[in-house]
């Protein structure tokens, strides 16, 4: 059985805008660091997260220049970076404040990443060949070399 | 027999179920040779029309044979080919004596359900929830025919079934929306939505005269077949620039179209960011029924005084929309399911002369037991996909 993949590029977008809105606002002071060196790495995070989207070439993107397919390789690489990064400056050793936040973070990021259809095109479960293997006419050929269909009767 | 039936959400199933009987004396049992998915199976298909239930056999556009016949049938007999419209209509009662078979007053057994949603029942629609009756669709191997001295379409030539399937529907409604536009002859129209029914819409707009006929749709095959076959003298891709108001205004001399046709529904999936997402988490959460960016849009691009004609089919509630641009501009709204009867014969004379060939718009023609990916296919507009035939 293929596994699920139901999110399709305007919920993912959905998520982007809504996440990268709370991490740049009230997910610091919601996660106890505020204005803390994790805080701001987290508003960071967000700021960033929106920004791109909104440069995405999805229903939801404004200048629609970033691929779908490149836009999630983005969401991974940028989850696995702000988990990496309270290892790398060495904060996770002010306690776990200072890292756990990053990592739930990756981990929901990576989940998203997980069910979202990298097409685009979300709950799609057809068998396309299926259809075109059974189809008795050129959908190709008659859109692009049909003829004019309708000619003016009434004026 | 076989039919293709409802079973949730995104999931449509080719099942046996027991073949149809005569019921009442002006019913009719037809074995269907061409049956089509039409773009509002789709709302059906994807949960947002209310009453659909599990085992329902769906399909509205439908022909065939006739095989029997109620006591009361006096003008068909067992052979006869028909096309069947896919609003039942009694034929008696006062909508229908007026022309408006699709308001028909006694083919809705639900007639309450629909008292309260629209305030008033329409007609009974074959396959189309039980909103609308409850009845048995077309996508299947046979189909009772209610009110058969009324409704179906005899055809007494050798036109193909894909020539002559569309007057079920797609054809006297693209036809109905252009109709509502008052063209006598040099107007400039926009057609929201090159779909099937846009594909008629655009098509019998050039029948009956207009001059400047612009196709707004976001797929390039669609719009092209618009152009090639439909006889579009324009187009826009609102998938490479979102304006459409400002688009419309530049192609007819900053005026805007006289008439606007919106062929689009309750779907609509434009690419205004922020509205888009808006709609889309209502619809979801079933906060609201309608995404009416296609209306929004036909109404604001519409020249002031102009007519918005709406046959893209809509299900309940919209938010946002612009009464201020309707009110102001002095607007004129005509919408409708449409009364196929009303048009049937006209249309049905305009193919046997040559004036249309509405088989253009058919990409697929495949078995009914393809139809549960003929539906994935459509509904993602896969592999040039205009308008699926299934043949059972």
């Amino acid at each position: 059985m293929r596994f699920p993949r139901p999110v399709d590029s305007t919920l993912h977008g959905v998520v982007d805008y809504s996440a990268g809105s709370l991490l740049m606002t009230a997910f610091p002071r919601l996660a106890g660091i505020s204005g803390t060196q994790a805080g701001r790495q987290v508003r960071v995070a967000g700021a960033i997260h929106a920004g791109y989207s909104t440069l995405t070439k999805y229903p939801l993107g404004v200048v629609k220049a970033i691929p779908f397919p490149a836009h999630l390789a983005l969401d991974a690489a940028g989850a696995l970076a702000l988990a990496a990064t309270p290892f790398v400056t060495g904060q996770y050793k002010r306690g776990r404040s200072q890292w756990v936040p990053h990592v739930a973070l990756c981990l929901f990021e990576l989940s998203s990443l997980a069910i979202t259809d990298p097409t685009g095109r979300g709950d799609f479960h057809g068998n396309v060949e299926a259809v075109r293997e059974a189809n008795q006419e050129d959908p190709h050929r008659k859109i692009y070399d049909g003829r004019r269909a309708v000619r003016p009767v009434a004026a | 027999m076989r039919a293709t039936v409802w079973s949730g959400r995104n999931t449509v199933q080719v099942e046996n179920v027991p073949d149809p009987k005569i019921l009442n004396d002006r019913d009719a049992i037809v074995r269907i040779t061409s049956t089509a998915i039409c773009g509002s199976d789709l709302h059906l298909y994807d949960g947002y029309v209310p009453t659909v239930k599990k085992g329902d056999i769906l399909g509205h556009e439908f022909m065939g044979e006739v095989v029997e016949t109620g006591r009361g049938v006096s003008n068909l007999k067992a052979g006869d080919r028909v096309v069947v419209p896919f609003p039942i209509a009694c034929g008696n009662c006062w909508s229908c004596e007026h022309e408006l078979y699709a308001l028909c007053e006694n083919s809705n057994p639900n007639a309450h359900l629909a008292e309260k949603m629209f305030g008033h029942a329409t007609a009974g629609i074959f396959g189309y929830s039980h909103l609308t009756g409850g009845y048995a669709g077309g996508q299947s191997e046979y189909a009772r025919v209610p009110f058969a001295d009324v409704g179906p379409i005899k055809i007494e030539d050798d036109l193909t079934d894909e020539q002559v399937l569309f007057l079920s529907d797609i054809f006297p409604t693209g036809f109905m929306g252009a109709e509502f536009c008052e063209i006598s002859g040099g107007e400039s129209i926009a057609v929201f939505g090159a779909g099937p029914v846009g594909q008629f819409a655009i098509a019998s707009a050039v029948l009956l005269g207009a001059e400047q006929v612009i196709a707004i749709d976001q797929y390039d095959y669609r719009l092209q077949m618009a152009v090639n076959q439909a006889g579009a003298t324009d187009v826009i891709n609102f998938g490479e620039d979102a304006s459409i108001v400002e688009q419309l205004k530049e192609l007819t001399g900053g005026r805007g179209p006289d008439a606007v046709i919106d062929a689009v529904g309750m779907e609509a999936t434009h690419g205004h960011g922020l509205l888009h997402t808006y709609d889309r988490v209502k619809q979801a959460t079933r906060s609201e029924s309608d995404r009416g960016h296609a209306l929004r849009d036909a109404i604001l691009a519409c020249r002031p005084g102009g007519i918005v004609s709406v046959i893209g089919v809509y299900g309940g509630l919209m938010d946002k929309f612009p009464t201020g641009a309707f009110m102001n501009k002095g607007l004129t709204m005509k919408t409708g399911q449409c009364h196929v009867h009303r048009y049937a014969k006209r249309l049905y004379e305009h193919i046997r002369n040559g004036d249309i060939d509405p088989s253009f718009v058919v990409t697929h023609r495949v078995g009914l037991d393809v139809a549960p990916d003929a539906y994935e296919t459509f509904k993602h507009k896969q592999d040039e996909c205009v308008k699926v035939v299934l043949k059972p």
